[in-house]
């Protein structure tokens, strides 16, 4: 098959300037829009699944596998596990194994401030390091037990809604009416702890009246799963239950699937009501070239070749719009930190989706181009270069 | 706009080309679905947190806490708000939910004292399957709120497990009331001991004052009482909790007007494009139009018109299909413990036929004014 000149398409393109910009900035629309939809869920999936070791193992209080800040345990069962579990990690004789309190408390700025936000607070021993090795002090110090003093995560200020300068060190928050006082600033890229407040067990557990313990994370080392199920199944007394910590991030995931569906759908109507206006355009751009279109027949181009000359037309013009909707996009989204639900994350803008904005793009030049080039193809040569 | 006798000229325009009509109430369809749908979570903000004028609840919460699990108050407490002037009755109510995250899927449990709940409540509920009384003689029976059963497709009869806690369903119940139609009302002692294994601990006190003048002076008194006990509180109206407690919710929600407004610019864009596309296909018709004697004013209002149409039969299929898909799916943000419902109903479908109506006219008026402007010998020489 004789096809017909890529430049052919490309010239053709700048016939009608007006047509071109309205394909390029609808094409770049939807595919922004594709983007957003795809980093938020990308970026939201990635915090919770990034928070997760497959090694770790956590106890939670029967009942609570949906949410930490729930679960209610003994403060006794750090030692027994200790004691009763074979195969965890150790290092230097300390068992990688964190007693830890998770409550979302709200924060205020100043002493006779109404709290409006509420962030994730951690009491936490420094054996937290140890089985959540993402997290890394990068500027200050640890908070000293037993006084009122915190570290806190890189998107901590996001999720407050306050400027990142209102957390520096040596700046105050105010917590169930007392203050606090900032050391530290920690990271942990990828995981929800990244948004988080962190303090001392004993401070957090003085805070919220409760001498229980959300959870226990522990790291295992030779030892597998099944011992530490075993334990919690044992030991009824306690009314624990094991999860792996992927898992339970998992679920977490699961939990969330139905906001991710919602964007998902809401960015497919926009990208439909973005086919159906170019389908519009493209039948009346093409309906209009009738007669150059039995003039290439009867030069001998076959109807196939005419097809995809202007399917080439049409996807070179959405995919100008998707390269620009992915260069508004990197510098506009990657990274940006969301303050949803009960934390904050980033926005991923990786290689998948990247791929799916792209595709989109794509999918949206064929998809305009393809039905009403077939249509006015339809049409015996003759007719064609009679038309008006 | 044109007389009767012009109507059927119109409609005639419109299916001239079924295609792109097609094409074009296909786009003012999602585009205006999208934007119905928006509207329903708008209207669900504004149910669930503005106050009304008769509203006499408040609710005590534990100071500084927004999340259930936090806010733990004395139920010894309530004894002592009752003896407040102006206080009528006091609900003392353990919450439990699933998750405190944001979500669409958020089970609530609201343990309450049953005799007090149906003898406050009783003019609220109406039970649409099963029976208060059996809720009442079943220690662990439910009485599930309509939105939530349909959700999770639950009947009377079933065991309802989630959030940690087993019950049975023993009735279903409509209410105005959006927080009541997203829970699950249990005993409120087996709800104690189906988390906390304690007795006495409760999440927030729902206090009914005699008159809604009273409601500021009732919360002062009791944030006074207990402002130096063991867990001092803040109490707010029921529906100023709501968006106090929820704020992170309703500002995503919020957020999403600028969608709506996203997917009216759509409509115009679409119908513009598709009247302007229709208009200079017929630029002959229009100067034969006026040699007959028709006036520009009136081919303007023809075009003007025949966009209506086009707007009215895309917002008539969109409106139609979101409402019946937020009626069916029953849908509804919650975080922490607190529902925001999409509400659906006939005055927001009217709305949006009127602004689609508006919108064709606002799509038509290029093409129509150039259209009344183009004299007859320029139309001819078009061709």
């Amino acid at each position: 098959m004789r096809l017909l000149p890529f430049d052919y398409a490309i010239r053709n393109l700048g016939r009608s300037p007006l047509r071109l910009a309205m394909s390029v900035a609808g094409s770049l629309l939807v595919v922004v829009l594709v983007i957003t939809a795809a980093a938020f869920v990308r970026g939201l999936e990635r915090s919770l699944m990034g928070s997760g070791s497959t090694r770790n193992v956590m106890l939670l209080g029967a009942g609570s596998e949906e949410s930490v800040e729930r679960s209610e345990i003994s403060a006794s069962v750090p030692g027994q596990a200790a004691a009763t579990i074979a195969g965890i990690q150790e290092k230097m004789k300390t068992p990688f194994i964190s007693p830890e309190v998770h409550a979302a408390l709200a924060v205020s700025t100043s002493e006779n401030k109404t709290a409006n936000a509420q962030a994730m607070f951690r009491g936490v021993r420094p054996e937290a390091f140890l089985v959540h090795p993402q997290v890394r002090i990068v500027e200050g110090r640890m908070f000293h037990p037993g006084k009122d003093e915190l570290i806190v995560g890189q998107l901590a200020a996001t999720r407050l809604d306050l400027p990142r300068k209102r957390l520096g060190i040596g700046k105050d928050i105010w917590v169930d009416g007392r203050r606090w006082m900032i050391v530290g600033h920690f990271t942990a890229p990828h995981t929800v702890m990244n948004a988080e407040i962190w303090c001392s067990l004993t401070n957090l557990q003085i805070m919220t009246r409760r001498d229980s313990l959300s959870c226990v994370v522990m790291t295992l080392g030779q030892g597998e799963f099944a011992d530490v199920d075993a334990f919690a199944s044992k030991r009824l007394d306690l009314e624990l239950i094991a999860m792996r910590e992927t898992d339970y991030y998992r679920k977490l995931v699961d939990f969330y699937q139905p906001v991710g569906k919602l964007v998902w759908v809401t960015a497919m109507l926009v990208a439909l009501g973005g086919i159906f206006g170019g389908l519009n355009t493209m039948y009346a751009a093409f309906a209009s070239r009738i007669r150059e279109i039995g003039m290439l027949q009867s030069i001998g181009f076959s109807r196939m070749a005419i097809v995809v000359s202007f399917v080439e037309e049409s996807v070179v013009a959405a995919s100008a719009g998707s390269v620009v909707a992915l260069l508004v996009c990197m510098v506009w989204l990657d990274g940006l930190a969301l303050r949803f639900s009960m934390g904050a994350f980033g926005m991923v803008l990786d290689a998948p989706t990247i791929a799916i904005g792209l595709a989109a793009g794509v999918l949206l030049g064929l998809i305009g181009s393809l039905p009403p080039a077939a249509r006015c193809l339809r049409m015996p040569i003759a007719e064609s270069l009679k038309a008006t | 706009m044109i007389a009767p006798r012009f109507v059927p000229f119109v409609l005639k325009q419109v299916i001239r080309h079924p295609l792109r009509t097609i094409l074009t109430v296909g786009g003012v369809a999602t585009a205006m679905f999208l934007f119905v749908a928006v509207q329903a979570m708008q209207r669900g903000v504004h149910a669930a947190t503005v106050e009304e004028a008769e509203d006499t609840t408040l609710v005590v919460y534990r100071e500084d806490r927004f999340c259930p699990f936090t806010s733990r108050l004395p139920q010894y407490y309530m004894d002592q708000i009752e003896r407040i002037d102006g206080v009528r009755t006091v609900t003392p109510m353990k919450v439990v939910v699933n998750n405190c995250r944001t979500s669409l899927d958020v089970v609530t449990f609201r343990g309450v004292h049953v005799a007090s709940f149906i003898e406050q409540h009783a003019s609220q509920l109406r039970v649409i399957d099963g029976s208060t009384a059996q809720w009442e003689h079943r220690s662990d029976a439910a009485l599930l709120g309509e939105t939530l059963a349909r959700r999770r497709g639950l009947n009377v009869g079933d065991r309802f497990d989630a959030a940690g806690v087993t019950s049975y369903v023993a009735g279903i119940v409509q209410s105005t009331e959006p927080q009541v139609e997203n829970a699950a009302y249990v005993h409120l002692d087996f709800l104690q001991q189906a988390t906390d294994r304690t007795l006495g601990i409760v999440t927030q006190f729902n206090v009914k004052v005699n008159e809604p003048s009273q409601l500021d002076a009732v919360a002062a008194a009791i944030d006074d009482l207990f402002h130096t006990a063991e867990a001092p509180t803040t109490t707010r109206s029921e529906k100023a909790f709501v968006s106090h407690v929820a704020t992170d919710m309703i500002e995503l929600i919020e957020s999403t007007r600028w969608l709506g407004y996203g997917c009216l610019a759509a409509v115009l864009a679409l119908v513009g494009n598709a009247i302007v596309l229709s208009a200079q296909d017929r630029i002959k018709e229009h100067a034969i139009l006026q040699t007959l004697g028709y006036k520009g004013g009136l081919i303007g209002r023809l075009i003007i018109s025949e966009a209506i149409v086009v707007t009215l039969m895309g917002g008539t299929v969109g409106s139609t299909v979101a409402m019946t898909i937020i009626h069916w799916t029953r849908l509804s943000m919650s975080a922490d413990g607190l529902s925001i419902p999409i509400e659906a109903n006939p005055f927001l479908f009217l709305v949006g036929l009127l602004i689609a109506a508006a919108l064709g006219i606002v799509a038509g008026l290029v093409p129509a004014w150039q259209a009344m402007r183009r004299p007859i010998a320029h139309c001819f020489r078009a061709l």
